[in-house]
């Protein structure tokens, strides 16, 4: 507000020096600076100073957040970096894996398909094996059938009354010889 | 019909019998009309069916042994149909020979034949068995033309099978 309170008087009277032309009030602009300048350092320093640390401390703080962030972030991005590089080591472990499954799939089908295969074709075997002993037995029942209804009929037919005859005498024979 | 059943009604047709002085010849008729239901399933079903009245099947008893036995024994297969017994005529009718046969110390032979047995051959069958098993035998001849030619004789669990019949099974067996 001095300077400005000097250069408004130096302005009024425009002279041909570069001071203004009153000593006098140099003299007091001066000494008013002077105590202006004294009260100023004497008890605005301290708060400027305190304000200054102040200040000085925030900015650090704030850079030392920024440096922790920045660590935290590089912390980070050495995560994410990590955890791609392992996503693509799994990815190609389950690639891998799938295509041995499918492998193993694949040749358990063959072995199982092969079994059963055989399986098949062993109960044909055994089943045509049982057919035909069902159908030779079957066959020989029939024949015996065939040839005791014959034979019945044969018997039958030979069994006139002097036959049966002798077959009760005979028998009536054997009972008493069996005593 | 329980057992005890079956021993009373036998014991009952015994008496009856015995009191007419009728046993021998109502034992031997029972054992045959036993033997002619064991065979005819159609009489045995009408003599049995619930559906046809008493008095009906009595009739057809009546009309199936007259002339052909003694009235003891029409009065005694009366009684035991009308009492609605008939489905253990055959029962009765078998203990009742057991029965007879064992008052008189005898021992029964069931003897199946296609024909029938002349009273020679039943004489010497009688005395072959009573050789055979030491037991005095009464002799029941059963004509059965299933047995084609031959004997059977079956005293109480006991049987001597010599019929052609079985020739012929053991036959098929052996095939």
């Amino acid at each position: 507000m001095m300077l400005s309170s000097i250069a408004m008087l130096a302005s009024e009277e425009p002279n041909s020096f570069w001071l203004v032309s009153d000593l006098n009030e140099v003299i007091w602009g001066t000494l008013s600076f002077l105590v202006v300048a004294f009260f100023l350092v004497k008890f605005g320093k301290a708060p400027t100073l305190k304000f200054l640390s102040g200040r000085i401390a925030g900015i650090k703080a704030t850079l030392d957040e920024a440096e922790q962030a920045r660590i935290a972030a590089e912390t980070d991005r050495d995560s994410i970096k990590a955890a791609l590089a392992d996503s693509d080591t799994e990815a190609a472990k389950i690639i891998e894996r799938a295509h041995a499954d499918a492998e193993q799939l694949g040749n358990d089908t063959t072995i199982r398909a092969a079994r059963d295969a055989q399986g098949v074709t062993e109960r044909a075997a055994a089943d045509l094996v049982s057919t035909r002993q069902q159908t030779e037995s079957d066959l020989a029942g029939e024949l015996s059938r065939l040839s005791l209804g014959a034979a019945e009929r044969v018997v039958e037919s030979s069994l006139d009354e002097a036959t049966q005859q002798r077959l009760i005498q005979s028998y009536i024979d054997q009972v008493g010889s069996q005593n | 019909m329980s057992d005890t059943r079956i021993t009373a009604y036998a014991d009952a047709a015994f008496a009856i019998a015995q009191a007419e002085g009728d046993l021998a010849e109502v034992e031997d008729e029972l054992f045959r009309l036993g033997r002619v239901l064991e065979s005819n399933d159609e009489l045995r079903s009408a003599l049995t069916d619930q559906h046809v009245p008493v008095s009906r099947r009595q009739q057809i008893i009546e009309d199936l042994l007259a002339g052909k036995a003694t009235q003891t024994t029409l009065a005694i297969v009366s009684m035991i149909v009308g009492a609605g017994r008939a489905a253990d005529l055959v029962k009765i009718a078998n203990e009742l020979v057991q029965r007879t046969a064992s008052n008189s110390g005898q021992a029964v032979a069931e003897v199946r034949s296609a024909v029938a047995l002349t009273d020679a051959q039943l004489t010497e069958l009688t005395a072959a068995l009573k050789a055979r098993t030491n037991m005095d035998i009464l002799v029941k001849n059963i004509v059965d033309p299933s047995v084609m030619g031959g004997l059977v004789t079956q005293i109480g669990d006991s049987v001597l099978d010599g019929t052609v019949r079985t020739r012929l099974n053991q036959l098929r067996d052996a095939f």
